[in-house]
C-alpha cells in the first residue's frame, strides 16, 4: 500500500514537472536554444495564482483561465526581450538574455510579494478520499487531472490543427516553413507563449503544496533541465518521461528505508540534501553511459 | 513580353563573395524554363533570391510586373511562388500528409482535396501517407518536396536540383512529372546539373556560369548548341 501511495504522490508531482520540461523543449526545439528562464516562468506562475486568488477569492482551477492569458502574454514578451534581438548571435547569447530574464523576474517577484513562501489557493478545495489505506487528496487529483489535459490539449494542438503543424514545420526547418509562406517568427513567439504558459500552470500546481517564492527558480529549472537531458535532448515524449522519473526519484528516496527494512538504520542518510546529491550522481552516471539520454532522438536521427 | 517572373540586373553576395553578378531572366506565365550550370555555377542562389532566402544587393525580382525583392520569404510563398529546395528537406518529423497539409492556406475541405491531387500527380506517396518523412526513400522525399512546394497552386515554381542523388530511372520519373505541372498553369524554374534531362521537358534554358549568364535561348536550341554539349552534355 504504501508503494501504492508513493506511485500515486510521484506522478501527481512528475505531471507538473513534466510541463515545465514540455514548455523547455518546446522552446529548446524552435530555437535550438536553451531558455534558462524555464524556472523562473514556473516562480511567475504560482505568484500569479496567488495574486489571482487574493484579487478574485476563486479557486485554482478557475484561475488558471486568467493564469494562462497572463503567461501567454508574458511568453511573447521574453520572446520579443530575451530571444529576436539576439537570435542571429551564436546561441549561448541566449543563455545569458534569458538568465538575465529570470534574475528579472526572480527580483520582481520579491520586490511585489516580499521573499517568504506564500502559498496559492487549493485546485478544487481541501480534503482528501481514503480507499483502502490510500490517501487521494483532491489537490493531488485535480493536479494529475490538470497536468493530463493540458499534455492532451497541447497534443491535440500539435497534431490536428494547421497551427500546431506550422508550428512544428518552423522548429524543423525554419528557412522552408517560411518558403511555404509560414510566419516564422510569430510562430516561434507563439512556442515561447505555449511554454510560458505551461510553466505558469505548473506553478499554480505546485505552489500549493510546494509554496512558491521568488527564488524558486533555478529549482525547478535544473528539473526540467535534467528530465530533458534524461528523456533525450529534444525528444517531447522524453521530457515527460524524464519529469516522471525525477518525480519518482524524489518521492521514493526518503521513504526508501520504509521500504527496504535492511536501510532501516541508516534512516537519516535519507533525507532531502541527499536525495538531491544521489539524484545527480545518478544522472552523471546514465549519461557517462547514455550520452543522447535514456530515449535518444527519434527526428533528429534522420538518416 | 508578359512575363511572371523578371529578374533585372541582381547581384547577391555571400559576405565578401559574389555569387551572382548582373543577372537577368524572365519566365513566361506558363512556361518552363531550364536554369543549367555546374556545381557552384550559383543556380541555388538564384533560386533563393527569388523566394526571399538571400536579397539581391543591386537589381530587381518582379512577380508578376510586381516588385517583391524586399518581400520576406513567407509573402512571397504567399504571392505564389514555390519552393521546392535542394536536398529536398521534407519536414523530417512530419507525416507525408503534414508535410503536405502545413503548405496549404485554404479550408479543410480544399486542402484534402489538393493532398488528393498530389497523391494523384505522385502515387507512391499515397501508401507513405502516415508514415514521417525521414523514413521515406530519397526519390519519395523529392516527390513529397514538390508535392509541398504545389500546395499553395503556386503561378512559378522553384524547383532546384530534383535530380540530385536520384538513380537514373527516378530522376526520369520525378523530371517526367514536370509537363504535368506545367499543364496546370503553373510556370516553373527549373535549376539542374543534368541539362540533357532538363533541355528535354523545358522550354526555354539559362546557362549560369560563375554566377553569370553565359548563354540563353529555346530549349530545342541549346541542346544542339555546341558549347552547351561541351559543357553539360558530355560532349
Ligand atoms: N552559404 C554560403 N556562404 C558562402 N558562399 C556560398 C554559400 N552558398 C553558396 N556559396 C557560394 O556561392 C556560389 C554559388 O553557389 P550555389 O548557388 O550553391 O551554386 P549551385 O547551386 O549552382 O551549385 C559558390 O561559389 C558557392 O561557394
Ligand atoms: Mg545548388
Amino acid at each position: 500500500m504504501l508503494a501504492l501511495q508513493l506511485l500515486f504522490n510521484a506522478i501527481a508531482l512528475g505531471a507538473a514537472y513534466a510541463l515545465v520540461a514540455l514548455g523547455f523543449v518546446l522552446i529548446l526545439n524552435a530555437t535550438s536554444a536553451v531558455n534558462f528562464a524555464q524556472g523562473d516562468l514556473v516562480m511567475v506562475g504560482g505568484f500569479g495564482a496567488l495574486a489571482f486568488g487574493s484579487l478574485l477569492g476563486l479557486p485554482g482551477i478557475v484561475l488558471l483561465v486568467p493564469l494562462l492569458v497572463v503567461m501567454i502574454g508574458i511568453g511573447f514578451l521574453l520572446a520579443f526581450v530575451a530571444y529576436f534581438p539576439v537570435r542571429k548571435r551564436p546561441p549561448d547569447t541566449v543563455f545569458i538574455t534569458t538568465i538575465a530574464a529570470g534574475i528579472i523576474m526572480s527580483n520582481g517577484a520579491n520586490a511585489i510579494f516580499g521573499p517568504e513562501p506564500r502559498a496559492t489557493p487549493s485546485l478544487v478545495s481541501s480534503g482528501d478520499w481514503q480507499i483502502g489505506g490510500l490517501v487521494v487528496s483532491y489537490q493531488s487529483a485535480a493536479v494529475i487531472i490538470v497536468a493530463a489535459a493540458l499534455i492532451v490539449g497541447l497534443h491535440l494542438l500539435f497534431t490536428r490543427t494547421q497551427i500546431g503543424r506550422r508550428l512544428r514545420a518552423t522548429a524543423q526547418d525554419r528557412d522552408v516553413a517560411a518558403s511555404i509562406g509560414i510566419p516564422v517568427n510569430l510562430m516561434v513567439a507563439a512556442t515561447f507563449a505555449v511554454g510560458a504558459a505551461l510553466a505558469g500552470a505548473a506553478g499554480l500546481l505546485l505552489s500549493r503544496n510546494f509554496f512558491v517564492s521568488p527564488t524558486d527558480g533555478a529549482n525547478y529549472m535544473l528539473k526540467a533541465y535534467i528530465a530533458v537531458t534524461l528523456g533525450g535532448w529534444g525528444s517531447i515524449p522524453g521530457a515527460v518521461i524524464g519529469a516522471l522519473i525525477i518525480a519518482a526519484f524524489e518521492v521514493a528516496f526518503p521513504a526508501l528505508p520504509a521500504l527496504i527494512p535492511a536501510l532501516a538504520p541508516y534512516a537519516e542518510a535519507f533525507t532531502q540534501v541527499w536525495s538531491t546529491v544521489v539524484l545527480y550522481v545518478l544522472i552523471l552516471l546514465i549519461l557517462w553511459q547514455r550520452p543522447q539520454g535514456l530515449f535518444g532522438e527519434a527526428v533528429r536521427a534522420r538518416p | 513580353m508578359n512575363t511572371v517572373l523578371d529578374i533585372e540586373q541582381i547581384e547577391v553576395r555571400y559576405g565578401g563573395v559574389t555569387a551572382l553578378r548582373d543577372v537577368s531572366l524572365k519566365v513566361a506565365p506558363g512556361q518552363a524554363v531550364a536554369l543549367l550550370g555546374a556545381n557552384g555555377a550559383g543556380k541555388s542562389t538564384l533560386l533563393k533570391t527569388v523566394i526571399g532566402l538571400m536579397r539581391a544587393r543591386t537589381g530587381d525580382v518582379r512577380f508578376d510586373g510586381r516588385s517583391i525583392a524586399t518581400l520576406p520569404p513567407q509573402r512571397r510563398a504567399r504571392l505564389g511562388v514555390g519552393y521546392c529546395p535542394e536536398g529536398r528537406r521534407t519536414f523530417p518529423g512530419l507525416q507525408v500528409r503534414e508535410n503536405l497539409m502545413v503548405a496549404c492556406w485554404e479550408g479543410r475541405a480544399e486542402r484534402e482535396r489538393r493532398v488528393e491531387e498530389m497523391f494523384s500527380l505522385f502515387p507512391a506517396l499515397r501508401q507513405k501517407a502516415d508514415h514521417l518523412a525521414w523514413q521515406l526513400s530519397g526519390g519519395q522525399q523529392q516527390m513529397l518536396a514538390i508535392g509541398r512546394s504545389l500546395m499553395g497552386r503556386p503561378r512559378l515554381l522553384l524547383l532546384d536540383e530534383p535530380s540530385l542523388g536520384l538513380s537514373p530511372v527516378l530522376t526520369d520519373e520525378v523530371i517526367g512529372r514536370i509537363p504535368a505541372i506545367k499543364q496546370t498553369g503553373t510556370a516553373i524554374l527549373l535549376a539542374e546539373q543534368n541539362a540533357a534531362k532538363a533541355l528535354a521537358v523545358c522550354d526555354h534554358a539559362y546557362v549560369l556560369q560563375t554566377g553569370k549568364v553565359v548563354g540563353a535561348g529555346p530549349a530545342g536550341e541549346l541542346a544542339r548548341s555546341a558549347d552547351v554539349r561541351k559543357a553539360f552534355l558530355g560532349g
